[in-house]
C-alpha cells in the first residue's frame, strides 16, 4: 500500500503533486495555530476535501480517558458531541489497538455501532480510521466515512495518507493543548499573585507602636487564606482578629477582603465580639458562593482592665498561657462564618494576669517534622514554653525560627497572635485629695525620667498628671477625697503613656474642653495645658459603675 | 506652700513659695483677694515659686480681676523661672505686669 509514484492520477484519485500540496498545507496550518478548536476544524475541512471523503470526524478521549468525543466533524450530519464508549466501534478499536482501521465494507462489520446511522440517517458505506498517537499515547481518532470518487470505498493508499494526516493532527492537538495549559498556568500563578497581594494588603500596616498585639504571617509557597488584623479604637480598646478562608486563589482573597472590612467597619460600632461575628456571619451568608467560609477569632483587650473579649467561629482556640507557664483552656468553638444564618455567637472573656494569649491558624499546628508528623497543639505548647522567656516583640520570629530549625515543613501559611501586655513602669492608686499631688509629682517626674525623659519632657508630663488628677478631683469627685485614682505609665514605643483612670460618675468626653486663652477668667486652664503638654489625650468613660478615664502620650526627648 | 505677707512703697506683697497646687491654691486666692478687699494696691512675689499648676494660675487671675474692678493695682514680681514657663504657656506673661522687683515696679 504505497502511494503512486509520478505525475498522474491513481486509483485513489489524487495526484502526488496534490498530495504534497496537501500535506504542506495541512502541516502548516497545524505549526501555526495554537487553538485546538481551530486547528481541529480546519483539519477535517481539509481532510474531506483532499482525502474525497463524504465525512470526517475527530474522536478525542475525555479527561477522565474512559469515553471518545466527537469534537470536529465535517459532512452532512453534525455528530459534534457524540460520545462512544472507549472502546466502542471501530473507533474505539483504532484507539484500542493504536493502529489504522479499514473496513471497506462496513455491513460485514461486527464492531460498527450501527446505531449512529439509524440516528443520524447517514448511510456509512466505507470507513477508515486513524489514531491519533503522540509519543506512543493515543489521545482520539481521526475517522473518514466514504469515498466519493471511484467506488465509493476506501482503499490503502487513503488508508497510508490518513495514517499521516493524523500524526501531524496529533501532534498540533498536543502542542495546542500544551499550550493551553501554559497559559492557564500563566493565569494561575499570576492570579495567586495578585491573590497573595491582595492578603499582604490586608495584614496591618503602619499600626502605631507599642500595642499590646504582635502578628506574624509567613507566607507559603501556596497563597493561603490566612490574615489577622489589629488596631486601636478610640477609647483605648485594642481590636484584634485572626482568620483562615476557605479555598485559595482569588476567590478566598476577595472573601478575606470583604470580611476583613465588615470586621474593620463593625468592630469600631459593636463593642461586643459574640455580636460582632453573629454581624458579620449573616452577611457573609447573604452573599458568600457555596463552599466559601472563614474561621475567625475576633475580640477586644481593654488594658485599663486586662480584660479579653473574644468569640471563635469554627478556629482553633487560642491559647492562654499563665505567667506561671499553665494553659487554660478556652470554651468550644462555634461554626465558621458564612455557612448558616442567623447563629448566635457568644462572647467569652478571660483575664491577663501576667500571661499572654496566643492566636494561631492551622499552618502552625500542621506543620510536618522529617517523618512526616504534624506538630499538634501539644507541640505547639511544648515550643510555647521553650521561647516563653523571650522578650514579646522577638517571640514570635523566635518560634518560627525554632520551628524552620527543627526541619518543619510547611504546606500552608504560619500565622500568629500573640496578647501580651507589658508591665507599666508605674502603677499607682492614691487618694482623691490635692495634699496627694506633690508625692504624685515626685513619684512621676523619677518614672519620667528613668524612662530617659530630659528634664523638660519630664515636667511636661508631671504638669499633665497633675492636671489630670486635679480635675478628676474638682469634677470627678466634686471634692470628695473618698474617691480613689488609678495612675499607670506604661512606655508605647518610643514614648510613655499615662492612664488615669476614676470610679467618679461618668463624665461625657464631650463636655471636657479647654477654654479659649482669650476668655480671661479663672479655672479651665488644666485641660488646655495637659493639651499643650502632651503629643495625645484621650478622654472616655467606661460605662455607669466603672468610671472614666484619661490616655495621654508623650514622645521620649531627652 | 508658704507665703509672708509684707508691705513696700505703698503696695501689699504677697511672697509666696514652693509648689502652688490644688492644695494651697484656695489659701493663695484668699491672700490676694483680701489685700485687694482691704483696698491695697498688691503685688504678687513668685520668686521662691518652684511648681504652680492651672489653679495657682487661677488665684492669680483672679487678684488681677477684681484689682481692674476696684481701681487697684496688681502685679507679679521676681517670678521664678517654673513660675514663668506656666505663665507664657497659659500666654498671661504678657497679660499680668510683670517685674523684676518691688523697686522696679516703682520706678
Amino acid at each position: 500500500m504505497s502511494i503512486a509514484a509520478g505525475g498522474g492520477a491513481d486509483a485513489c484519485g489524487y495526484t502526488e503533486d496534490q498530495l504534497a500540496a496537501m500535506l504542506a498545507e495541512l502541516t502548516h496550518d497545524f505549526a501555526s495555530s495554537l487553538d485546538v478548536e481551530e486547528t481541529l476544524q480546519h483539519a477535517v475541512d481539509q481532510i474531506i476535501r483532499h482525502l474525497h471523503a463524504e465525512a470526517a470526524s475527530i474522536f478525542l478521549l475525555d479527561d477522565a480517558r474512559r469515553a471518545l468525543v466527537c469534537r470536529k466533524c465535517a459532512g452532512p450530519v453534525d455528530i459534534t458531541g457524540l460520545r462512544l464508549q472507549k472502546n466502542e466501534g471501530i473507533v474505539g478499536e483504532s484507539v484500542r489497538t493504536g493502529r489504522v482501521q479499514i473496513v471497506r465494507d462496513v455491513a460485514e462489520h461486527a464492531s460498527f455501532a450501527a446505531g449512529v446511522d439509524q440516528g443520524t440517517g447517514f448511510v456509512t458505506r466505507s470507513i477508515l480510521c486513524a489514531p491519533l498517537t503522540v509519543r506512543g499515547e493515543t489521545i482520539g481518532a481521526l475517522e473518514l466515512m466514504n469515498k466519493r470518487s471511484g467506488d465509493g470505498l476506501f482503499a490503502g493508499a487513503d488508508l497510508h495518507l490518513a495514517t499521516t494526516v493524523a500524526a501531524a493532527a496529533a501532534l498540533a492537538i498536543h502542542n495546542a493543548r500544551m499550550a493551553a495549559a501554559l497559559v492557564e498556568q500563566e493565569r494561575v500563578r499570576k492570579e495567586l499573585e495578585l491573590a497573595r497581594e491582595i492578603q499582604l494588603s490586608l495584614l496591618p500596616t503602619g499600626v502605631e507602636d507599642g500595642l499590646p498585639i504582635r502578628g506574624i504571617n509567613m507566607p507559603a509557597r501556596e497563597v493561603s487564606g490566612d490574615f489577622y488584623d489589629y488596631f486601636r479604637l478610640p477609647d483605648g480598646r485594642v481590636y484584634f482578629s485572626i482568620a483562615d478562608v476557605a479555598g485559595k486563589g482569588m476567590n478566598a482573597a476577595l472573601l478575606m477582603a470583604k470580611t476583613t472590612s465588615l470586621l474593620r467597619c463593625l468592630a469600631k460600632r459593636i463593642d461586643d465580639p459574640g455580636e460582632l461575628l453573629s454581624r458579620v456571619n449573616d452577611e457573609i451568608c447573604e452573599t458568600a458562593s457555596l463552599g466559601m467560609f472563614v474561621t475567625i477569632v475576633a475580640g477586644f483587650l481593654d488594658p485599663r482592665t486586662r480584660r479579653i473579649a473574644l468569640a471563635n467561629g469554627g478556629h482553633l482556640p487560642p491559647f492562654q498561657r499563665a505567667a506561671a507557664g499553665r494553659y487554660i483552656d478556652l470554651p468550644p468553638q462555634m461554626p465558621p462564618l458564612g455557612i448558616v444564618a442567623g447563629l448566635v455567637y457568644p462572647t467569652d472573656t478571660l483575664v491577663l494576669d501576667g500571661g499572654c494569649v496566643y492566636l494561631f491558624t492551622d499552618g502552625l499546628t500542621e506543620s510536618l517534622d522529617g517523618e512526616g508528623h504534624q506538630l499538634g497543639l501539644s507541640g505547639l505548647r511544648r515550643l510555647l514554653d521553650e521561647v516563653a522567656g523571650t522578650p514579646a516583640d522577638l517571640r514570635l520570629l523566635a518560634l518560627v525560627t525554632e520551628l524552620e530549625a527543627a526541619g518543619r515543613r510547611f504546606n500552608d501559611d504560619i500565622t500568629m497572635l500573640l496578647i501580651e501586655l507589658d508591665e507599666p513602669l508605674l502603677a499607682l492608686r492614691v487618694q482623691a485629695d490635692p495634699r496627694e499631688l506633690a508625692q504624685v509629682r515626685t513619684t512621676v517626674q523619677e518614672t519620667a525620667e528613668a524612662a530617659g525623659c530630659g528634664t523638660k519632657c519630664a515636667a511636661d508630663i508631671v504638669m499633665a498628671v497633675n492636671e489630670a488628677c486635679m480635675n478628676i478631683i474638682q469634677h470627678g469627685y466634686k471634692g470628695d477625697p473618698a474617691g480613689t485614682i488609678d495612675l499607670e505609665i506604661r512606655r508605647d514605643g518610643d514614648a510613655l503613656e499615662v492612664w488615669l483612670r476614676d470610679r467618679a460618675p461618668a463624665v461625657d468626653p464631650v463636655d471636657i474642653k479647654p477654654r479659649p486663652l482669650e476668655e480671661l477668667r479663672p479655672g479651665g486652664l488644666g485641660t488646655f495645658f495637659i493639651r499643650e503638654a502632651m503629643d495625645d489625650c484621650t478622654y472616655g468613660n467606661l460605662g455607669a459603675c466603672d468610671g472614666n478615664y484619661v490616655r495621654m502620650t508623650k514622645r521620649i526627648v531627652q | 506652700m508658704s507665703y509672708k505677707v509684707t508691705t513696700d512703697s505703698g503696695y501689699a506683697i504677697v511672697h509666696l513659695s514652693g509648689d502652688i497646687d490644688l492644695s494651697c491654691s484656695p489659701e493663695a486666692r484668699k491672700l490676694i483677694l483680701e489685700r485687694l478687699a482691704a483696698g491695697k494696691h498688691t503685688l504678687v512675689d513668685l520668686s521662691g515659686v518652684t511648681y504652680i499648676d492651672s489653679s495657682g494660675i487661677a488665684s492669680l487671675v483672679e487678684g488681677y480681676q477684681t484689682a481692674r474692678k476696684k481701681n487697684l493695682q496688681f502685679g507679679l514680681i521676681a517670678v521664678s523661672e517654673a513660675a514663668m514657663s506656666v505663665l507664657e504657656l497659659a500666654r498671661l506673661d504678657k497679660v499680668f505686669p510683670i517685674h523684676a522687683s518691688v523697686a522696679d515696679r516703682v520706678k
